[in-house]
């Protein structure tokens, strides 16, 4: 890639209103790093108290999300904790609202599963979201889920828009695999 | 009992349990990679502090900008124990401390005092 092309690659993001993006490979500390560097964005840019809270924590949920679940890891076979999983993550803005952006290898049988989760949440109201995310969070933990199995749903309450999904079958230097985009809009 | 104090990272609160003074606080904000790792060692500490207390006015200060969701969950969990102990004979005191227009923080506080009534619950609102 030319020095040309890189300043191609920088003028569209900036066109295109990007305030943040990386690729590559996640951890907690990436994601306390990148959160950091996301705050010192946002306070140079109009936004109210309650937009940057909720576009925090949906970036947080969506990055975690990544770290503990995208197909495609570096984590040590015997490690519960310190999981480094691939993925991308973007931040930007569009007619006034920030959004925020994930991309992470899955594996074939999640699809089906998010797909399940994910699809209901796109008709409901925001007071129908937060009643589920009421009932969740009293229910037992989910098997197979490292958090509280509330991170979608802390995503779908904190989107002012309901939440976009979709799955892209792709085929890389390992085979073919399917990549999860997940969209929220504050 | 050892009074516990955990430093603040980005990413963990504060923690600072005088429970020879009977005042236990969390500040700062929450979104360690694995809540139940971080919270393990102090859930521990105070399932071993609450039954030795009888009759016992425990303060409890949260003061969380910020906590995603499996710290949430435990929060609640921590919430119970204190709710228990009130329940057998002690007073617990929970104040609950948020920034002024931050809606997501002070809905769940409402949560926990409807959740657990024997708890004296006193938001307070922080000018931002």
């Amino acid at each position: 890639m030319s020095l040309t092309d890189f300043h191609r690659f920088k003028e569209l993001a900036r066109q295109e209103n990007v305030v943040f993006y990386y690729t590559g490979y996640f951890s907690q500390s990436i994601v306390t790093a990148m959160g950091d560097s996301l705050r010192l964005r946002l306070s140079s840019l109009d936004a109210s108290q309650t937009a940057r809270r909720k576009l925090f924590s949906v970036f947080v949920e969506m990055a975690q999300n990544v770290v503990h679940y995208s197909a495609e890891h570096l984590t040590a076979k015997d490690s519960a904790d310190h999981e480094i999983r691939k993925g991308s993550l973007w931040v930007g803005e569009d007619n006034g609202h920030f959004y925020v952006v994930c991309a992470n290898p899955i594996s074939a049988q999640g699809v089906e599963h998010i797909r399940a989760k994910l699809e209901p949440l796109r008709t409901m109201t925001n007071g129908e979201i937060k009643a589920l995310y009421k009932e969740k969070l009293h229910a037992e933990g989910e098997s197979g889920s490292k958090g509280a199995g509330l991170g979608f749903l802390t995503v779908a309450r904190d989107s002012s828009n309901p939440i976009e999904f979709d799955f892209v079958d792709e085929t890389g230097d390992s085979g073919s695999f399917t990549t999860f985009y997940l969209k929220a809009t504050i | 009992m050892q009074n516990l104090y955990i430093a603040p990272t980005s990413s963990t609160p504060e923690v600072n349990f005088q429970f020879d003074q009977h005042q236990l606080s969390l500040r700062g904000e929450s979104y360690p990679e694995n809540a139940h790792a971080f919270f393990g060692p102090i859930m521990q500490a105070i399932q071993a502090y609450l039954p030795t207390l009888q009759s016992t006015h425990i303060t409890v200060d949260i003061q969380l900008a910020y906590f995603n969701s499996s710290s949430t969950k435990v929060l609640l969990e921590l919430f119970g124990l204190f709710n228990d102990a009130a329940v057998a004979g002690n007073y617990v005191t929970l104040n609950w401390h948020y920034i002024e227009d931050d809606e997501t923080i002070l809905e769940f506080g409402q949560e926990v005092a409807d959740d657990f009534m024997a708890l004296d619950f006193h938001p307070c609102e922080l000018i931002g």
